[in-house]
């Protein structure tokens, strides 16, 4: 099954290639659109919160992208050596329309997208791994 | 990105193409307080050729109604795309921000 590696530099300009992976990874697993879209979107703010947050915009990190599909499952692998931080554990609440939030955004999206996200902490970094399927209507 | 925006009578319309996210949010948060600088506080967003837009054009978009509202603006988006549509609905936002199918029709909605 397709799996592609990629180590770019820890910069916002690469962010858009990373989401073009996952696209390409999402269409062979047979995504619709809309939730390639959608992971495309999550892993987006998964890679600006490592760029900006774990790097704090150091030019000096990269970030190591494994996406790997078969059908009706994409899993995306995201390994950096910024400090420790765990989006796994940033769960927010539901969002408020009377008073819309300014800051959190990203982890709600890449919460409400992805069916699982693990983080783990290497002695040298962080990996975040994150699970999106979808019914693609097949029978076993 | 490429963004503009076209003053009229009752409202200012930015228009937003391309990705909107942290590499060029920037960009389009200094567009908006601009037109907010000129006291304009009613403003439509023609997002039709919007082909991604991140948490970072999120947060400028309600950061954009929260000062509209201040001074009794209204923000209103015209035709969203499809992309720009569902980034909003993911963050459960797409409530905050009244749309209408052209350009024309958020203009004399003011």
């Amino acid at each position: 099954m397709p799996t592609h590696s990629i180590v770019v530099p820890a910069l916002l300009a690469e962010v858009a290639p990373i989401c073009d992976l996952v696209n390409v990874e999402a269409i062979a697993a047979g995504f619709d659109s809309r939730t390639s879209y959608a992971c495309q979107l999550a892993v987006g703010e998964a890679c600006e919160n490592i760029i900006i947050h774990g790097y704090g915009k150091r030019a000096s990190g990269q970030i190591a992208v494994t996406v790997h599909s078969v059908p009706g499952q994409l899993t995306v692998e995201l390994a950096d050596s910024a400090p420790p931080f765990n989006p796994a554990e940033n769960q927010l609440g539901p969002p408020d329309p009377d008073n819309p939030r300014l800051g959190g955004l990203g982890l709600l999206i890449m919460h409400r997208v992805m069916d699982e996200i693990d983080y783990a902490r290497r002695p040298d970094g962080n990996t975040l791994t994150m699970r999106k399927a979808q019914d693609l209507g097949i029978d076993p | 990105m490429d963004i503009s925006r076209e003053a009229y009578k009752r409202v200012t319309v930015i228009t937003v193409k391309g990705r909107v996210d942290s590499s060029t949010a920037d960009q389009f948060e200094a567009a908006v307080n601009d037109e907010l600088k000129t006291g304009q506080r009613n403003l439509v967003f023609d997002l039709s050729e919007v082909d991604f837009l991140s948490s970072a054009g999120l947060r400028i978009l309600v950061m954009s109604r929260k000062e509209a509202q201040k001074g009794s603006g209204v923000v209103r988006l015209a035709q969203p795309s499809d992309r720009v549509k569902e980034t909003l609905e993911i963050a459960g936002l797409d409530v905050l921000f009244e749309s209408f199918l052209s350009r024309e029709e958020a203009i004399a909605s003011y």
